[in-house]
């Protein structure tokens, strides 16, 4: 490091370059021994703990908003229990949607640029 | 022992009171004890990324590598979930990030107010982020953005059922991100708050009182679970966050 200004501006260059290689390099192999490495023995009941809630709070509020639809639309066209009777079921099948959406993707794309 | 006297009363802890009375044209705006700590939490989350930038040492003390890692743990997260395309959302993310984790740490502090333990301070940032994606998405896309409610390659017939279970699902992200914050934080509380009163009761009856380890103990062991929650709490609230941007980066999976 002493000798840096005795060194040409190509020297310094081809360093920085070098230096910046390694770092991508890094950085790739971390992003991609990071998630098998976070879920440690540690924090699995943790991790358990917060899916079981993430399944159970996105179920319940499929529920609760094809509910009030449904409520709002009974209120608004004065169409009996029948709004809310089909938005409930299809509030219903919202929330198993989303337990599919989560249990099909437990890792989202790595990269987000593909369709 | 004063056990006796005292009532369980674990909600008390989050009453919001007020310290200063503003009144707009009949809108309560007060200063609340809630204001005050969200003035607390961005006081402190500002102070340790000026603290730990302004150095800007090679070899990082303590302040600087704990900015660091927060700087670099949210980075790494947006890269995974929303792709390099996600890090124009980085400022975004990894304010509401900060700001949840760290009001989650501070409210497990005793006598502290937990900000997150509201649920209008929760479905206000969950709000903003799908107001957000909505915002951006059709910005970015225009009408392609409603692609997002119409998975391609479905007839039509399935599409008729199709399209509104995808809406509900797509308007209960804001439920789902608001309440799960907000009712982990308030369950922990409360669970931590009866189990210390349990200790206190136990203490104040007689024989009984060989018994109130048990329930200390379960309080350390709860705390040590809520402490857990709160950082994984906040680290799935941002997340969910760039997993939502993701689709309005690119709706239309």
């Amino acid at each position: 490091m002493a000798k840096l200004e005795g060194e040409n501006d190509g020297e310094l260059r081809a360093r920085l370059a070098r230096l910046s290689q390694s770092l991508e390099a890094q950085a790739k192999s971390g992003r991609q021994g990071n998630a098998s490495e976070r879920g440690g023995t540690g924090s699995n009941a943790g991790l358990a703990w917060s899916l079981g809630v993430r399944v159970m709070s996105e179920f319940v509020a499929a529920i609760i908003v094809g509910g009030v639809i449904g409520w709002a639309i009974d209120n608004w066209l004065h169409s009996g229990p029948w709004g809310l009777v089909v938005f409930l079921m299809l509030g219903m099948a919202a929330g198993f949607w989303n337990i599919y959406r989560i249990a099909a993707t437990p890792e989202p794309p790595a990269q987000g640029d593909s369709q | 022992m004063a056990a006796q006297e005292q009532v369980l009363d674990p909600v008390h802890q989050f009453s919001i009171n007020r310290i200063i009375h503003i009144d707009l044209n009949g809108i309560d705006a007060s200063f609340t004890n809630a204001s005050l700590y969200m003035i607390i939490v961005i006081a402190l989350i500002s102070l340790l990324m000026i603290a730990g930038t302004s150095g800007r040492a090679l070899v990082p003390g303590r302040i600087q590598s704990l900015a660091e890692m927060a700087y670099e743990f949210t980075a790494n997260m947006v890269r995974t979930t929303a792709g390099t395309a996600g890090m124009r959302f980085f400022p975004f993310i990894f304010s509401i990030f900060m700001f949840v984790l760290v009001s989650n740490l501070l409210g497990l502090l005793p006598y502290t107010f937990t900000v997150t333990s509201q649920i209008v301070v929760t479905f206000g940032l969950a709000a903003t982020v799908m107001l957000l994606v909505i915002l951006f998405g059709f910005y970015k896309h225009g009408v392609h953005f409603l692609k997002l409610f119409v998975p391609s390659g479905v007839p039509l017939p399935i599409l008729i059922i199709l399209v509104p279970i995808e809406i509900i699902s797509f308007v209960s992200r804001v439920i789902s991100l608001s309440v799960r914050l907000f009712a982990n934080m308030l369950a922990g509380h409360i669970t931590l708050q009866v189990f210390g009163f349990f200790m206190l009761a136990l203490l104040g009856g007689g024989v009984w009182a060989l018994l109130a380890p048990l329930p200390l103990l379960a309080a350390i062991a709860m705390f040590a679970l809520e402490l857990l929650v709160a950082c994984l709490q906040a680290y799935v609230f941002a997340v969910l966050t760039s997993v939502y941007l993701n689709d309005a980066l690119h709706p239309g999976h």
